[in-house]
């Protein structure tokens, strides 16, 4: 019975999508019609930009106007030392990797056609593109690489990924078109790591990165950091090239200026919606929502090597006190999902522990851990870095006043944070973007001894598991190593997660073919080269 | 007498300056992290922390900063930016960065000023010599109410009706850099109208409140007992003794208006200098906020200058202080 | 003001000693009356606010509250309209815009008028100090006053916040010194006007001291005109307190201001949410009362400081 109703399910969506594609309905009948059939807002989402895919094709032309959620005058061109969107954005626009995660999470050859690991993953070799030029006009070949490359390596880079490739022992130039690099130890991770936007690929010897001189799809034209850029496209790319004339980025800092500015018409694509006003842009003419689900979260962090952090019965009762149901519906208007307390979320696919049941809010459960714990009473560090974690803390201090604990909130401004704030007080607040890849986010965040564990915790089972995992080739066994690290951070970490949001922005109906990408703000920012306008 | 009252103003002035520019290195220097901080951010490490502070040359004691800062700005030199820089790349230099920011603002600012100014000035007028009667009542109504809300929702209304719903106005003051004449204009009506309805109510209720407080001078009283008519007597004899306070508060709008309209700045996502100054601080751009203060704090004082000025001469009386 | 709507309370001159200046009454118009009204009514909010709001200003309401008969298990709580769960509905978090307000009324007017006591106390001493005291007192006082008077005070906030951080003591703190510099401005020119007068002069030339000049002549002649622009500076600083939380710099969440009432539920403006329009609301009934007492009373009191001199 329950198969006949999913089958009648699939047939009407299949009609619904043809007639979408025929242009006899619009958007917006396609997502009420598709709604009708029970089916959540974001898959519906998700089903119609697969349809506008399949009905269109892309076209060249057009001027795109883009307005990301932060900028300044830090706002970097050095690849090695960006840490926005709009920096990512416009990496993607001037330079290209040696790998690239595209559609789906699918790692594809980029400036790199070809890259294949020794049998245990120790020496990887790149072969690289032939006949690639540098804006300037310049020839790319296996220096640039090396020099692009060996930028993250050592004590004293300021590279913000260096973490991921501190188990690289050498970058070697084969030949003028061959590299390899060596590692200390095995990691079948490393082309993915390698598809960041901070290892993009810059001309050997750059000193001035505001030119933007890379291999990329469109020409830097102008770069003022904290106002706005310019990109053309770059009419003599080594491969297809892109679909937009020009492209305009841009940053408005205000959330409800932004929404306003993309249903007034003023930009084409605007990143980081705030969730309370999806709903004015999906009941807005000529725009939409791209709600992509991501392993995004905000959480807190409890330091386990300080007091009140330290005993387990405190972080227990703050896991225990999120209502993460609550959170997903009130706070994030239903577009993310409940986390366990770890950084996992579906979004990462097959290495999701599934079988590892969800903590429910339980404020008998809180309160007996709290009681437990001596504490009555703490201090939380909040900023607003992540979608959600200032509304979420102040429910869970309006929940934890209700069992008689005193959870006293301290909101501090975001500048400055990570220094002063994050790592040091022994509560605080965390955002953490979806890595590439489980693997390289639990490491950063979980290994033990590492720069970036945030909640110093520092379990050795952890540890043999990252590197084990590494080395593992059989799926099987890979997502059992990943269900027991995710349990073992859910019950003995210092770290709470109750939400995992999706990346939500806002944008034109005119503007198709935004690759799905859960790594950062619209298409994991690598929309320019794919993306197209309609006339 | 008079070039000396005005020579001694201008010796004034750039005392205070001179105390502005320390109040400004000292009150920047106190903020906590620096620039390699936030360069970094959640990604930093001391070790690359400690490269990128040499590498900007943070690691020199605030007194030696503060005369080299002190005497680059005699030379008109404001530095560089350091938010930009990265290891093995230099930030942008501040002029590059501010000169399109302050034209944006001197903008913005010129066009609120040219529309508020003579409107706000005759409302003022008008509402002065019919006190009391209903139209005075309507113009101080609804500049009180104008004046006691906060301009942020005075800003978001006007976006609400304007640009949202009636789709009349652009919602943001956005700048391609290609606009001239109508369309930049229109891309900075809404910023304007926001602006001129601020400070319009400021200057209508000073207006008024000036000219009603010269009408009740003994030599206005003696003017109305001589049966003087009062449209002429406002004309004749008030209007020029309220020269100088209006200017005043002229000159403080101005100056507001230059450095003051971060909120409206904000959400008309338009580049202006005040802008600019936020993002500094933010950044920890020292060099870039002191140089934008130091704009702020120029203006204040030259434009309070100006309007001293204007009152002394306007005034005989104040030539001659006691 | 209106002058019809004056009612006829005369001086009682003749009950006073001959010498003694006038005691004068003030008239409030209809307007004043209003104003008046409304200030009252808010003093008594700060007072009773928190125990006669139905909420905690915490409080997320809880879903069960909203549901209606046949719909949602889970409906949506945020930007609720007016209902009997909530009598003016409800923000953006599904907390109640009432209590908030009422709650609020405690911490906004509580920190802005603390503000503004402590710019007065700052702003009147060295103000007459200045007026007084020597010309080389004066004039270091005013060029320091002139110089943080130039810097916009929305910029010091924020440098000051950004570099200490906002919690209440340091945002009245702050305040006050940042209004102290215009209180000063006034405080030194009606002092120097009082300075110069021939009673002045002639209570000098009498042989009074100093200590005797400034308690017998100046303060008891400043004091009406400062009274007025205190009311001014009180409505300013609640409009610069409101700019600060818009910019995210105000009080400590889950405290309620009314500025940053505003600011947090400005996402519901479009949806046709009255939450924005009621902290508006509520300030603007205060700030416009207080500005129509003012008027009221200076216009009682003249313009001219000469004239009440008289």
């Amino acid at each position: 019975m329950k198969e006949d109703k999913n089958l009648q399910q699939m047939k009407d969506i299949k009609s619904l999508q043809q007639m979408h594609a025929d242009g006899r309905i619009n958007r917006r009948d396609f997502m009420k019609a598709v709604g009708a059939l029970g089916i959540t807002i974001s898959v519906a989402g998700s089903l119609l930009k697969a349809t506008e895919a399949m009905a269109k094709t892309p076209r060249k032309g057009g001027s795109v106007r883009m307005a990301s959620n932060l900028h300044g005058p830090d706002d970097q061109m050095d690849p090695i030392v960006m840490t926005s969107n709009i920096d990512y954005t416009r990496a993607h626009t001037a330079y290209n990797g040696l790998v690239q995660m595209r559609e789906n999470m699918q790692l594809k050859p980029e400036l790199a056609e070809e890259f294949t690991p020794n049998s245990d993953a120790t020496v990887w070799t790149f072969k690289l593109q032939k006949g690639v030029k540098f804006h300037d006009g310049s020839n790319f070949s296996a220096d640039d690489v090396i020099w692009s490359m060996n930028r993250h390596l050592g004590e004293k880079t300021p590279s913000v990924i260096k973490g991921f490739f501190s188990q690289v022992k050498e970058w070697k130039k084969i030949d003028s078109h061959t590299v390899k690099a060596i590692l200390n130890s095995p990691d079948s991770d490393l082309p993915a790591k390698l598809s960041e936007k901070q290892a993009k690929i810059v001309k050997q010897g750059t000193t001035d990165f505001k030119k933007g001189n890379g291999t990329g799809p469109y020409r830097v034209t102008s770069f003022e950091p904290g106002t706005k850029s310019l990109h053309v496209r770059n009419e003599d790319y080594w491969r297809e090239t892109a679909n937009f004339d020009a492209i305009e980025i841009t940053a408005i800092t205000d959330p409800q200026a932004r929404v306003n500015a993309l249903i007034a018409g003023d930009m084409h694509l605007i990143s980081d919606v705030d969730a309370k006003m999806i709903k004015l842009i999906e009941s807005s003419n000529g725009v939409h929502i791209n709600s992509t689900k991501s392993g995004r979260y905000g959480g807190i962090c409890c330091l386990k090597n300080t007091a009140p952090g330290k005993n387990d019965d405190l972080v227990k009762g703050f896991q225990y006190i999120q209502d993460r149901e609550r959170i997903v519906r009130s706070i994030l208007k239903g577009n993310g999902e409940v986390g366990n307390d770890h950084p996992i979320s579906t979004a990462y696919g097959a290495d999701h522990c599934y079988e590892l049941p969800v903590r429910q809010y339980d404020p008998d459960k809180a309160k007996w851990h709290l009681n437990r714990s001596g504490y009555s009473s703490a201090e939380l560090y909040v900023a607003e870095v992540a979608t959600g974690i200032g509304d979420s803390c102040l429910l869970m201090q309006n929940n934890l006043s209700k069992i008689g604990f005193d959870l006293k909130i301290k909101k501090v401004p975001t500048d400055g944070y990570w220094g002063a704030v994050w790592m040091k007080e022994p509560l605080n607040v965390v955002s953490w973007n979806m890595r590439p890849t489980a693997n390289s986010m639990l490491d950063i965040q979980f290994g033990p001894g590492r720069a970036w564990n945030d909640t110093f915790w520092n379990n050795e089972r952890m540890g043999q598991l990252l590197k084990m995992n590494l080395a593992e080739t059989d799926p099987k066994m890979r997502h059992e190593m990943f269900c027991e690290m995710q349990a073992l951070i859910n019950m003995f970490s210092g770290m709470v997660v109750a939400y995992h949001t999706n990346v939500n922005d806002g944008v034109s109906d005119k503007i198709q073919g935004i690759p799905v990408n859960p790594l950062g703000s619209i298409g994991g920012c690598t929309w320019p080269e794919f993306a197209w306008m309609e006339a | 007498m008079l070039v000396q009252a005005i020579i001694k103003r201008i010796l004034i002035s750039f005392v205070t300056l001179l105390v502005v520019s320390i109040i400004i290195f000292i009150g920047t220097s106190l903020l906590p992290g620096d620039v390699a901080n936030i360069i970094l951010g959640q990604m930093a490490t001391p070790e690359s922390l400690a490269a990128l502070r040499e590498h900007l040359g943070l690691d020199q004691p605030p007194h030696v900063r503060y005369f080299m800062w002190l005497g680059n700005l005699f030379t008109g030199d404001l530095g560089m930016s350091k938010a930009g820089s990265g290891i093995g790349t230099v930030g942008t230099e501040i002029s590059v960065m501010i000169v399109p920011r302050l034209v944006n603002t001197l903008r913005l600012a010129g066009m609120v000023a040219v529309i508020s100014i003579p409107l706000a000035m005759s409302l003022g007028l008008l509402a002065s010599m019919y006190p009391g009667s209903r139209i005075d009542r309507a113009i101080t109504f609804t500049t009180l109410s104008i004046i006691s809300v906060p301009d942020f929702l005075v800003a978001m209304i006007l976006v609400m009706i304007l640009a949202v719903q009636l789709g009349w106005l652009p919602s943001i003051a956005y700048l391609s850099g290609s606009e001239t004449g109508w369309q930049l204009i229109r891309a900075l009506l809404m910023p304007t109208l926001t602006l001129v309805t601020i400070v319009s109510a400021q200057i209508i209720r000073m207006t008024r409140a000036t000219i009603l407080n010269i009408m009740s001078s003994p030599y206005i009283e003696m003017a109305i007992l001589k049966g003087v008519n009062r449209k002429r007597i406002i004309m004749r004899h008030a209007l020029l003794n309220t020269v100088g306070p209006i200017v005043n508060v002229i000159a403080l709008n101005m100056a507001w208006l230059i450095g003051g309209v971060v909120i409206v700045e904000t959400v008309f996502a338009y580049p202006g200098l005040a802008k600019l100054m936020i993002d500094g601080v933010q950044t920890r751009d020292l060099p870039l906020v002191q140089a934008c203060a130091m704009i702020f704090c120029a203006t204040y004082v030259i434009l309070l200058m100006i309007a001293d000025m204007a009152s002394i001469i306007s005034n005989p009386r104040l030539r001659h202080p006691k | 003001m209106s002058q019809e709507e004056n009612t006829i309370e005369e001086e009682t001159a003749f009950q006073e000693l001959p010498d003694a200046p006038p005691r004068r009454k003030i008239r409030f118009t209809i307007s004043g009356k209003i104003g008046i009204f409304f200030v009252l009514f808010w003093i008594m909010m700060v007072l009773i606010g928190p125990y006669v709001a139905p909420y905690n200003e915490a409080d997320f309401l809880d879903e069960s509250l909203f549901i209606v008969p046949g719909g949602d298990e889970y409906p949506d709580t945020d930007y609720q309209p007016p209902s009997k769960v909530a009598y003016l509905g409800t923000d953006y978090l599904g907390r109640d815009t009432l209590s908030r307000i009422l709650y609020g009324a405690r911490t906004t007017i509580g920190i802005s008028f603390v503000a503004t006591l402590l710019a007065y106390l700052l702003g009147v001493t060295l103000g007459i100090a200045a007026a007084v005291g020597s010309e080389w007192l004066d004039m270091s006082l005013s060029r320091f006053n002139d110089a943080f008077l130039s810097i916009p005070t929305i910029m010091m906030g924020l440098v000051v916040i950004a570099a200490v951080g906002s919690t209440i003591p340091i945002l009245i703190v702050m305040t006050g010194f940042i209004y102290a510099t215009s209180v000063f401005r006034v405080a030194r020119s009606l002092g120097q006007d009082v300075m110069v007068s021939d009673f002045v002069e002639a209570a000098k030339v009498r042989g009074e001291g100093l200590w005797w000049i400034i308690t017998r002549e100046i303060l008891p002649n400043v004091v009406m005109p400062l009274a007025t622009d205190f009311g001014l500076r009180f409505v300013w600083i609640i409009l610069f307190i409101s700019s600060l939380s818009f910019l995210g710099l105000g009080v400590q969440p889950p405290m309620s201001d009314w500025g940053s009432m505003v600011k947090e539920n400005l996402g519901g403006l479009p949806y046709g949410s009255i939450a924005p329009l009621m902290p508006s609301l509520a300030i603007a009934t205060l700030t416009i009362s207080i500005n129509l007492i003012v008027d009221d009373i200076s216009a009682h009191s003249g313009g001219k400081l000469s004239n009440r001199m008289i």
